[in-house]
C-alpha cells in the first residue's frame, strides 16, 4: 500500500483541519444560514424573525413564473447536456485520431474552457443583435443572406440561443474528460476487433462506448450540477425577459432576492434547488465511490 | 500500357474518372454561360389602386409607352413592354388592384458578355474557367502514357504536371464561393446600399463598369434607377459546379492515396475539425474586431467589412482611463489570494488524504465529493449574510475566501490523484532515516508532483479569474471589482459601448487563455482519473 508511516493517532487530522475549516466555514455554514433562512420570516429590511411553517416554500410555489421556469431549467439541463455530451464525444473522436495539425486543433478547443461565461454571454449577445449583429454582418458580406435577419423574433428563439451558447461552452468540458478515457483505452483491444473484421462502428458501440464509459458517466453528472447552476448566460442575454420566461431557476432565485427583494421565496428556491442537486451528487458519489473501490 | 494487375487497372480507372469530372466541370461552366441571361429593364412604374382599363391605368401606361420610345430613339434599342397585375381584397373587403409597367431591352445579356465585361464577377469567373483549362490539358499531359504507374515511379516532369492540376483544381475550387459572393455584392447589396441614399467608397467606379455591361454605357447617371430591374436567369448551372469540383478535389486526394472509403472518412475527419475551429474561434474574432472598432461602426446596420475600416487603438487607451487596470489588478490580486489560500490548505490534505489511513477518511473523501455540486449560485443569499457577519461583504478578501472554499474540493481531487500516482518508497525511506513527516512532503514528494501541482495552481488561478456571479452580488464598490464584474459597467439597460465592452474582454481572457493552452494536456486527465489511481 502506497502509505507512510503516521506517529501520532491525531496526526492526519491536523493535516486535514486547514481544509475542513475553509471549507465549513465557507461552505457549510451558508449552507446552514439557507435551510434556515428559508424556515423563516424575513421582513424587507432583512431582519430574520421566527419560524412561519414553510409560508416561504408555499410563497414560491405560488409565484407566478414558478411552472415557467422549472419547465425552462428541465430544457435547459436537458438540451444542453444532451446535445453538448453528444458534440463533446464526437469533438473528442476528431480529436483523438492522428492527423497534422492535431494540438492546435486541442489548443483551440480548449478556448471556451478558458473564457469567463459573461464574455462569452457578451459576445454571442452581440453577434446575435438584430439589427447590427456580427452575424448578419459575417453573411451579409459573404452573400449567404441577403437582408438582416432578426436573430431574437421571440423568446422561444432567444433561449433556444442561450441553450446553444450553452452547448457551446460545454463541449470542451465534455470533449476533455472523454478525450482523456479514450486516450487510456489500450490499442489491443482495437488490433483485435480489427483482425475479427469489425468496422468502424461496431469497434465503436463495442469497444469505445463500453471503455468510455466511466468517465462519460462522471462528466455526465458534473456537467449537470454545473449547467444547472450556470447563471451568467442567461443573465447576460435575456436577463430572464420578457416577465420571467427565459429564466432558469438560478436566475429567477437571484432576481427574487437582489432585485425583487424577496428573500425569504428566494431562499425556499435555493433549497429546492439543493434537494435536485443531492440527488445529483448522490448519484455522483456512488458511481466515484465505486470507482475508488475498483 | 502494363495493365496486367487488377490494382493497375482500378488505378487507371480511377484516373480516367477523375479526367472526366474535371471535363464535365469545364464543359458544365462553358455549357452554362450561355444559359444565364441578364434581362435589362430600362424603365419600370408601378401603379397602385389601379384596374387594368380604368383612366389611371389609360395615363400612366401613355406615360410608360412615351418613355420607352424615348429611350428606343436614343439608343437605338428594341424595346418591350410588360405589365403585371396584382389583385387581392383588402381588410375591408374591398378589392384593390396594383399594376406594374416594365420596358425591357430585347437585347439579352448571356454569360459570355458577363465573361467579356469589366466586371469583377466576370473577371474572376473568366479566371475560374482558365484555371479549369489549365489544369485538364495539365492532367491530360500528365498522364500521358503514364496512366498506370505509380507515384514514386513518375519521374519529375510528369510529377509536377499533376501537382500542377491539384493545385489549379484547388484554385478553382476556391474561386467559387469568391464568385458567388462577388456576385452577390455586384447585384445586390451594393445597389440596395448605394439606392438607399448610402452611397458607399468604390460604388460609383462599380456602378460605372455595370453600366458599360448592361447598358453600354448609356445609362449615365440614371444607372441606379434602371439597375433596380436586372434580373438574371437562372443560378443553378453555377451551383452545380460546385459539388462537381468537390468531387474533383476528392477524386484528387484518391488517386494519391488508393482507398475512397478511408479517403472519405479523413475528409470528413478534417471538415469536422475545421468547422469546429472555425465555430469555436468565431466568438474571439468578433471580439478582437469589435473591440478596435469605433462607437459608430459597432452599432452600424450596413458595416460592410469583415475587419474595421480604421483599427482604434484608442479604445485600449479609453478603457484604461475607465479604471480597467484596476479591475484586472484585483483580478489578479483575487485569482493569487484564492490560489494561494486553496493550495495551502489543499496540500496538506491531498497529502493526508492520499499518504495516510485514518478513522473518517471515507468521511471525508465523500466530503470532497459532495461539496464539487455545492454550487455559490445556490447558496448566495446565505453567503451574502454570512459576509455581512464576518464584515467581509464588499471587500477582495470575502472573495478571496469564497473562491479559495469553492475550489478546494477540486484541488483536493487533483492533487490527491497526482500524489496516488507517486510512489511513496523514497517518502517511507526518508521517514526511517529520521525525517519528519512535514519535511518527507516537502523535500521529497512535492519536487517531483510539481508539475500535477502548477496544473491545480492554474486551474484554481482560472475559476477565480472567471467567477463572476459571487462578485456581482458581494462587491458593489467599484475599486473593488474584479475585471469580470468591472467590464459590464460598459453595458447598461439603454447603451452598451460594444467596442469597450469588447476590447476589455480581450484583455481578460488572453492571458487566461494562454495558460489553459499551457495545461490542456494535464486537464482532463486529472478532472476523471483523479481519484481512479487509488
Amino acid at each position: 500500500m502506497n502509505t507512510i508511516p503516521i506517529r501520532h493517532k491525531w496526526e492526519p487530522y491536523v493535516w486535514l483541519l486547514p481544509s475542513i475549516l475553509l471549507m465549513s466555514i465557507f461552505v457549510v455554514f451558508p449552507i446552514g444560514i439557507v435551510f434556515k433562512l428559508s424556515m423563516s420570516e424575513i421582513s424587507k429590511a432583512g431582519v430574520v424573525g421566527a419560524w412561519n411553517n414553510f409560508a416561504n416554500f408555499r410563497a414560491a410555489f405560488r409565484d407566478p413564473a414558478f411552472g415557467t421556469v422549472m419547465q425552462n431549467t428541465a430544457v435547459w439541463v436537458v438540451s444542453v447536456v444532451g446535445l453538448s455530451t453528444l458534440l463533446g464525444f464526437v469533438t473528442a473522436m476528431a480529436l483523438n485520431a492522428e492527423f497534422r495539425g492535431r494540438r492546435v486543433a486541442r489548443s483551440i478547443v480548449v478556448f471556451p474552457w478558458a473564457t469567463s461565461l459573461v464574455i462569452q454571454a457578451s459576445v454571442w449577445n452581440y453577434i446575435i443583435k438584430g439589427e447590427y449583429g456580427n452575424l448578419n454582418n459575417v453573411l451579409l458580406n459573404l452573400g449567404i443572406i441577403k437582408s438582416a435577419v432578426n436573430w431574437r423574433a421571440t423568446y422561444q428563439i432567444e433561449f433556444a440561443w442561450e441553450c446553444g451558447v450553452g452547448i457551446f461552452v460545454t463541449i470542451p468540458f465534455v470533449a476533455f474528460t472523454v478525450l482523456a478515457g479514450l486516450q487510456s483505452i489500450d490499442n489491443a483491444y482495437y488490433e483485435a476487433a480489427t483482425v475479427d473484421g469489425a468496422g468502424f462502428w461496431r469497434k465503436l458501440w463495442n469497444v469505445t462506448i463500453p471503455l468510455v464509459k466511466p468517465s462519460l458517466t462522471v462528466c455526465t453528472v458534473l456537467n449537470i450540477i454545473y449547467v444547472f447552476n450556470s447563471f451568467p448566460i442567461i443573465y447576460t442575454i435575456t436577463k430572464g425577459a420578457p416577465a420571467n420566461k427565459t429564466d432558469t431557476m438560478v436566475t429567477l432565485l437571484y432576481m427574487r432576492a437582489f432585485y425583487d427583494n424577496q428573500k425569504g421565496p428566494a431562499t425556499a428556491m435555493s433549497v429546492i434547488g439543493f434537494a435536485i442537486l443531492c440527488v445529483c451528487a448522490g448519484v455522483y458519489m456512488m458511481v466515484t465511490m465505486r470507482k475508488e473501490e475498483q | 500500357m502494363r495493365l496486367n494487375t487488377p490494382e493497375a487497372v482500378l488505378r487507371v480507372n480511377r484516373r480516367a474518372l477523375i479526367a472526366a469530372l474535371l471535363a464535365a466541370a469545364l464543359c458544365l461552366v462553358a455549357v452554362s454561360l450561355p444559359i444565364w441571361e441578364f434581362s435589362v429593364t430600362v424603365f419600370a412604374r408601378k401603379s397602385g389602386n389601379t384596374f387594368v382599363g380604368d383612366e389611371k391605368y389609360q395615363a400612366v401606361k401613355a406615360e410608360v409607352e412615351a418613355e420607352a420610345a424615348r429611350y428606343s430613339e436614343e439608343t437605338g434599342a428594341v424595346t418591350q413592354l410588360f405589365e403585371n397585375v396584382t389583385e387581392r381584397t383588402n381588410s375591408k373587403g374591398e378589392k384593390t388592384s396594383m399594376v406594374a409597367f416594365e420596358v425591357r431591352q430585347a437585347m439579352r445579356r448571356t454569360g459570355w458578355d458577363f465573361v467579356r465585361s469589366p466586371l469583377a464577377s466576370g473577371r474572376i469567373l473568366l479566371a475560374l474557367i482558365l484555371c479549369l483549362l489549365a489544369a485538364a490539358v495539365l492532367l491530360g499531359a500528365g498522364m500521358m502514357g503514364a496512366m498506370d504507374t505509380d507515384w514514386p515511379e513518375l519521374d519529375l516532369r510528369k510529377r509536377g504536371m499533376r501537382m500542377g492540376a491539384a493545385g489549379l483544381g484547388l484554385v478553382a475550387l476556391l474561386l467559387v464561393p469568391v464568385f458567388m459572393m462577388s456576385c452577390n455584392l455586384a447585384f445586390t447589396r451594393w445597389i440596395k446600399l448605394a439606392s438607399d441614399g448610402m452611397p458607399r467608397p468604390g460604388t460609383e467606379a462599380l456602378l460605372h463598369t455595370l453600366d458599360g455591361f448592361l447598358y453600354g454605357g448609356t445609362a449615365g447617371d440614371k444607372v441606379l434607377e434602371l439597375m433596380g430591374g436586372v434580373r438574371h436567369g437562372p443560378l443553378w448551372p453555377l451551383l452545380a459546379t460546385l459539388p462537381l469540383l468537390v468531387g474533383f478535389g476528392l477524386c484528387a486526394v484518391v488517386c494519391a492515396d488508393g482507398d475512397p472509403r478511408h479517403t472519405l472518412a479523413r475528409a470528413l475527419l478534417i471538415a469536422f475539425v475545421v468547422v469546429l475551429c472555425v465555430v469555436i474561434l468565431y466568438p474571439y474574432y468578433v471580439m478582437v474586431i469589435t473591440g478596435f472598432r469605433s462607437n459608430a461602426e459597432t452599432t452600424d446596420m450596413y458595416f460592410q467589412h469583415m475587419f474595421p475600416t480604421k483599427w482604434v487603438w484608442g479604445n485600449l487607451k479609453d478603457i484604461i482611463d475607465r479604471g480597467v487596470l484596476r479591475y484586472l489588478l484585483n483580478s489578479l490580486l483575487l485569482s493569487v489570494g484564492a490560489t494561494a489560500i486553496a493550495l495551502l490548505c489543499g496540500i496538506p490534505a491531498a497529502y493526508a488524504m492520499a499518504r495516510m489511513h485514518f478513522a473518517g477518511r471515507k468521511v471525508f473523501l465523500g466530503f470532497v465529493i459532495m461539496s464539487q455540486m455545492f454550487s455559490p449560485v445556490v447558496l448566495l443569499v446565505g453567503i451574502s449574510r454570512l459576509m455581512n457577519t464576518l464584515h467581509l461583504n464588499d471587500s477582495l478578501l470575502g472573495l478571496i475566501f469564497i473562491n479559495a472554499a469553492f475550489n478546494q474540493a477540486f484541488a483536493i481531487w487533483l492533487l490527491r490523484g497526482t500524489f496516488v500516482s507517486i510512489s511513496s518508497e523514497m517518502e517511507q525511506a526518508a521517514c526511517i532515516d529520521g525525517c519528519s513527516t512535514v519535511s518527507a512532503m516537502l523535500r521529497v514528494l512535492l519536487p517531483i508532483a510539481a508539475p500535477g501541482i502548477v496544473t491545480t495552481l492554474i486551474f484554481v488561478f482560472i475559476n477565480a479569474w472567471n467567477e463572476y456571479t459571487i462578485s456581482t452580488v458581494l462587491i458593489s464598490t467599484t475599486s473593488n471589482k474584479p475585471i469580470t464584474v468591472g467590464i459590464t459597467q460598459f453595458s447598461s439597460f439603454n447603451m452598451i459601448e460594444w467596442q469597450y465592452l469588447f476590447a476589455a474582454a480581450l484583455l481578460a481572457t488572453v492571458p487566461v487563455v494562454i495558460l489553459f493552452m499551457c495545461i490542456e494536456k494535464h486537464l482532463a486527465a486529472g478532472l476523471t482519473a483523479g481519484g481512479v489511481k487509488g
